[in-house]
């Protein structure tokens, strides 16, 4: 595939677009809830009519040569805030404005706008005001020692996928459903059939709300053609609208009308709230193929049009900025990426090999439009043939981090576990960074990071945190009270269960304001069974409810473990008094002690099982306390292993620690050694991260560095794809590569304007390197790189 | 039985096919100018010096170049590394050092390993005792074979030794019918000129792509270099500059001639 000069055009405009805050959607949802005609709706109600109030009103844009239309703002990369959701001050958006990384440009109009007619309205009504009122002081304190982190504090819930029936059902066709649920209503024995009521109706609302703002686009194309004076264009404005009559309302019958209609869905999805992750398109070469061949049959569809239509949708996603972060949020996600991510390959339902031409036509979009959004995985089952696996290995070799690999069977068999249909099993796959999910069906919110080096150091300080001056944890004890290893190992347990209380129980709250305040009636349409059951998205209303906790810095924490059995316990090298006086004065003047710390002492990652059985445990003991406690949905907790950029974070709020890293440096990211600890190459690394049972968790994250010799030829892309599938045979869930050279990096550091495009694997997802703070910059450079 | 070894590697992906473990054993009989694996030279532990890092600090730590290890304790390493050499159809390569300077140590260690079903291959210089060589070529797969060069006189010169040994011993293994893989070191000026090259091409035509399963250009690389300094030995190849890719390509084209599959590299 060659990049045609439309999408080459679209591209680089893309690229250059400058994030600006756009004060238009909160300007919308303000005048609508200052309205009459707000007044006395339930809440579903009003949600959904200020979907349609914001849908009616705001501008339209159809950019130049462009295929594909809408925009969530005025025009690409002009981002929209939520002040229902949180709300930004003043001084807000100064930060945003002038902060060096991940900054948002917000005009002089802007601030007047937000400073006179926003924050008035707002002031203290957003829901992260309310949520900080109910949250308990335990929570607080906790919150701001940084023992977690909290998703929904400036975000809305999300984390789900289109599934195969909206890629194949018009909104016609769903308002039939909302009616036939009315009328089945049962008035006489069901307590809430009240409660439906208001919320199909709700989603009526919204579903007229789409095609209504899909009506808009095709009269204002229409508006263009006949305004056009190049005849090729105007052609294509004619179809484009002719199009926008058709979808979403109906279900999509061409190539163009199945991207188009997904489109108006996603704008839909991160218009009515800003849900994290925002939205996905899921298995794009599955959904794909139904209208591909159709056309590839009949004879419409040329590979010049294909391909220029999939660029135009590429873009469309690079468009879209994740909404501007705050604070600890900005810290735990420091990126513009939006986290949607697309799956190939993988399963049918039937459970036979999915990869199919539609795969191999992604894969090159993938590889020519090198982008940072829409981020890209390949579900690696080994029902699927090596040339899949040889193809993405071809574009990770080419350095950008994409796309990301996955094992389909450990997917299939963490959905199972959770008592998932085996059909809904195998339409899953991995959203946002490493999460699993039932693609369609299921509501699987992520609700914040935990933060496991931190917990452990307050194990060994009685629970008192010396940063913030408080008493956080339990009093269990000082580390010289703990006479044994175990002893130490129960009192951190202890620690760990006490904190995951406070966060389930401040979840079960979180979640409670988002059913009563701030249901999604748009985003329920999409998710199998809101419909049928009546109920909201945001209030349990999908198939399969899942939330989850994530744990962070697991290389971290078993080097510290590891080390206090070994220096401490078993070769008695130090007493605690010696080794806590080298952490506290952060091994100033105790340099020696830190060097044996580093290089004298067992590492996680390198197949190790003196070191790894600290991993085993301390997974098994964050699972104990998190997996099967039921959240107020109706759904349960479970755990994943991923960061994002909270490692960094998590790093900047815990002192030194016992495996030799100094204060406030980086944590280990997701399940990969510490930076530097693994000595032994990738497969030693592969079997240590192996130890821990993966298919207990919904996704872990496991990142390589590699020299780029090492993707130099077949024969190294057979044996890279062994690694893969050896790492998938022990049940891993992800891993990914980095391929470039920490020179390369370094270079980088000192040269930013010669690196502009450079683009790495940071955890979960990919970014530019000039985008990332220098912490975190320093982090990637220091991850062993296997040569 | 116990062997001298100073590095075993797992994932090494250039020394025969798929994922393999590669034993480093201590002890060779060459001295190559080139040489990238000094420490692999002399058949007894060598005490050496680690620099480690702490921030801007550094750490002089002394080490041993050299351990003894037991051919048990090599299978105990293939066995952590199984599931990746079945998938790859890999194996474990014996290299050096050369491997035949201990062959009591490396039959055993051929047997057990083969017994456990590993693909065996062994890298050497052919520069061994016939006997020990016929000893374990029942027990070997794949034999890694340098050619360093032709002329009898060069490779005293540059090597130590003659070729004589090396090449009978060569024709040895290729009437055994065994895999073979040729390995020449490209050492611009040493044994790269046009008249070599060209001897090279004629004595590989000889035998042709059914002897001889694949011809390994490996280029000069500077990697060694630094450990000279930490040995203590003297280093011979300064001013020496690696081939070029370009070079590298000319002299694959060069060598295809032979019907051999070439690879530039392991």
């Amino acid at each position: 595939m060659i990049l045609s000069s439309r999408v080459r055009k679209l591209r680089e405009q893309s690229l250059n677009a400058v994030e600006k805050l756009s004060p238009e959607r909160a300007l919308l949802v303000t005048q609508f809830y200052k309205s009459a005609e707000a007044e006395g709706l339930s809440a579903p109600v009003l949600r959904a009519r200020a979907f349609e109030y914001i849908l009616r009103n705001k501008r339209l844009f159809v950019g130049e040569g462009e295929l594909i239309v809408g925009e969530r703002g005025p025009a690409p990369k002009k981002t929209p805030t939520y002040p229902e959701i949180s709300l930004h001050s003043v001084e807000d958006l100064d930060i945003l404005d002038s902060r060096e990384k991940v900054s948002f440009r917000v005009d002089p109009e802007v601030r007047d706008i937000y400073e006179k007619e926003i924050i008035p309205f707002w002031k203290g009504k957003s829901n992260r005001d309310r949520i900080m009122k109910l949250m308990t002081p335990e929570w607080l304190s906790a919150y701001g020692a940084g023992i977690f982190t909290e998703f929904q504090e400036q975000r809305a819930p999300g984390h789900t996928v289109l599934g195969y029936k909206m890629f194949n059902t018009g909104f016609v066709q769903v308002k039939e459903e909302i009616a036939a649920a009315l009328k089945d209503l049962d008035w006489f024995n069901d307590t809430e059939a009240f409660e439906k009521q208001q919320e199909l109706l709700a989603m009526d609302i919204s579903c007229d709300a789409i095609i209504m703002y899909a009506r808009r686009y095709s009269e204002e194309l229409m508006r263009l053609a006949s305004i056009e004076k190049d005849e090729e264009r105007r052609q294509e404005l004619v179809m484009m609208s002719d199009i926008c009559r058709r979808v979403p309302a109906h279900a999509p019958e061409t190539f163009h009308e199945m991207l188009q209609h997904y489109w108006f869905i996603h704008m839909g999805v991160i218009t009515e709230l800003n849900p994290w992750d925002s939205f996905n398109p899921g298995r794009l070469d599955q959904h794909l193929l139904r209208v591909y061949r159709r056309e590839k049959e009949l004879g419409t569809l040329s590979d010049e049009s294909m391909h220029d239509l999939l660029g135009c949708f590429w873009v469309k996603f690079n468009n879209h900025p994740a909404p501007p972060k705050m604070g600890v949020t900005a810290s735990e996600s420091g990126t513009y990426t939006d986290f949607c991510l697309i799956n190939l390959g993988g399963v049918k339902p039937d459970g036979t090999d999915a990869v199919n031409e539609m795969t191999y036509i992604l894969l090159d979009v993938i590889k020519e439009m090198r982008i940072l959004q829409p981020s890209s995985m390949v579900q690696i089952s080994r029902k699927n043939p090596d040339l899949f696996v040889h193809k993405a290995l071809g574009i990770i070799s080419t350095g950008f981090g994409q796309p990301s690999c996955f094992n389909t069977e450990a997917i299939v068999q963490e959905l199972l576990r959770q008592g998932k249909d085996i059909v809904d099993a195998r339409n899953g796959g991995a959203s946002g960074c490493v999460e699993t999910g039932a693609f369609g069906t299921e509501a699987y919110w992520l609700t914040g990071y935990f933060n496991l080096t931190k917990v452990l150091e307050l194990t060994l300080n009685n629970g008192f945190d010396s940063r913030t001056g408080k008493q956080v944890g339990l009093k269990t004890g000082y580390a010289a009270d703990y006479p044994t290893f175990e002893d130490l190992m129960q009192a951190f347990r202890a620690q760990v269960t006490y904190f995951i209380d406070i966060k389930i129980r401040g979840n079960n709250v979180i979640m409670k304001t988002f059913a009563h305040f701030l249901p999604a009636p748009f985003l329920s349409l999409l998710v199998e069974d809101c419909i049928a059951n009546g109920r909201d998205y945001n209030n349990g209303g999908a198939r399969y409810n899942t939330t989850y906790i994530q744990g962070v810095g697991l290389g971290s924490i078993t080097d510290i473990l590891t080390s206090l059995r070994y220096n401490i316990y078993d070769t008695k090298r130090y007493t605690w008094k010696m080794l806590l006086e080298a952490v506290d004065a952060d091994f100033k003047g105790y340099e020696q002690i830190q060097h044996d710390l580093i290089y004298d002492t067992p590492k996680y990652g390198n197949d190790d099982d003196y070191a790894d059985q600290h991993a085993v445990a301390v997974f098994e003991i964050y699972y104990d306390a998190v997996n099967g406690r039921p959240d107020s949905r109706g759904g349960v907790h479970r755990i994943n292993m991923l960061p994002t950029t909270s490692h960094v974070y998590f790093g900047s709020v815990t002192g030194a620690t016992a495996d030799g890293r100094n204060a406030f440096k980086p944590l280990s990211e997701g399940i990969s050694p510490s930076q530097g600890a693994d000595s032994q190459g990738p497969t030693a690394v592969i079997r240590s991260a192996a130890k821990i049972d993966h298919l207990k968790t919904g996704g872990t994250l496991l990142n390589q560095k590699f020299a780029p010799s090492f993707f130099s030829d077949e024969e190294s892309y057979s044996c890279l794809t062994a690694l893969i599938r050896s790492y998938f045979a022990l049940e891993g869930h992800h891993v990914q590569f980095n391929v470039v050279s920490a020179d390369t990096l370094r270079d980088a550091q000192k040269h930013p304007e010669q690196y502009r495009d450079l683009i790495v694997r940071v955890a979960g997802y990919s970014d530019y390197f000039n985008d990332l703070g220098e912490d975190l910059q320093n982090e990637i450079i220091m991850r062993t790189e296997h040569e | 039985m116990q062997g001298l070894i100073f590095s075993i590697k797992r994932y090494t992906v250039h020394d025969g096919p798929g994922i393999r473990v590669t034993v480093f054993m201590k002890g060779c009989p060459l001295s190559c100018w080139w040489c990238h694996n000094p420490e692999g030279i002399l058949q007894e532990p060598e005490s050496a010096t680690r620099i480690d890092r702490v921030g801007d600090r550094e750490f002089e730590v002394k080490e041993q170049a050299g351990k003894y290890y037991s051919s048990g304790q090599i299978l105990e390493i293939l066995e952590r590394e199984r599931i990746f050499i079945e998938e790859s159809a890999g194996g474990v390569t014996f290299s050096g050092g050369e491997p035949l300077f201990q062959p009591a140590f490396l039959l055993e260690s051929l047997r057990k390993c083969r017994g456990k079903g590993y693909h065996t291959a062994v890298d050497t210089s052919g520069y061994v005792d016939t006997k020990d060589l016929l000893s374990i070529i029942p027990h070997t797969d794949l034999f890694l074979y340098d050619l360093k060069h032709l002329d009898a006189g060069k490779h005293l010169l540059y090597t130590g030794v003659s070729n004589e040994l090396i090449i009978n011993n060569l024709k040895i293994i290729f009437d055994s019918g065994k895999d073979v893989m040729i390995r020449f070191p490209v050492i611009p000026g040493l044994n790269d000129d046009i008249e070599h090259l060209e001897k090279m091409r004629s004595f590989l035509s000889e035998y042709g792509p059914e002897k001889i399963r694949k011809l390994n250009l490996l280029p000069y690389h500077k990697t060694g270099s630094s450990k000279y300094s930490k040995f203590g030995i003297q280093y011979r190849m300064n001013g020496i500059e690696p081939p070029s890719p370009a070079r590298m390509k000319e002299l694959m084209d060069f060598f295809a001639e032979t019907g051999i599959q070439v690879k530039t590299g392991g």
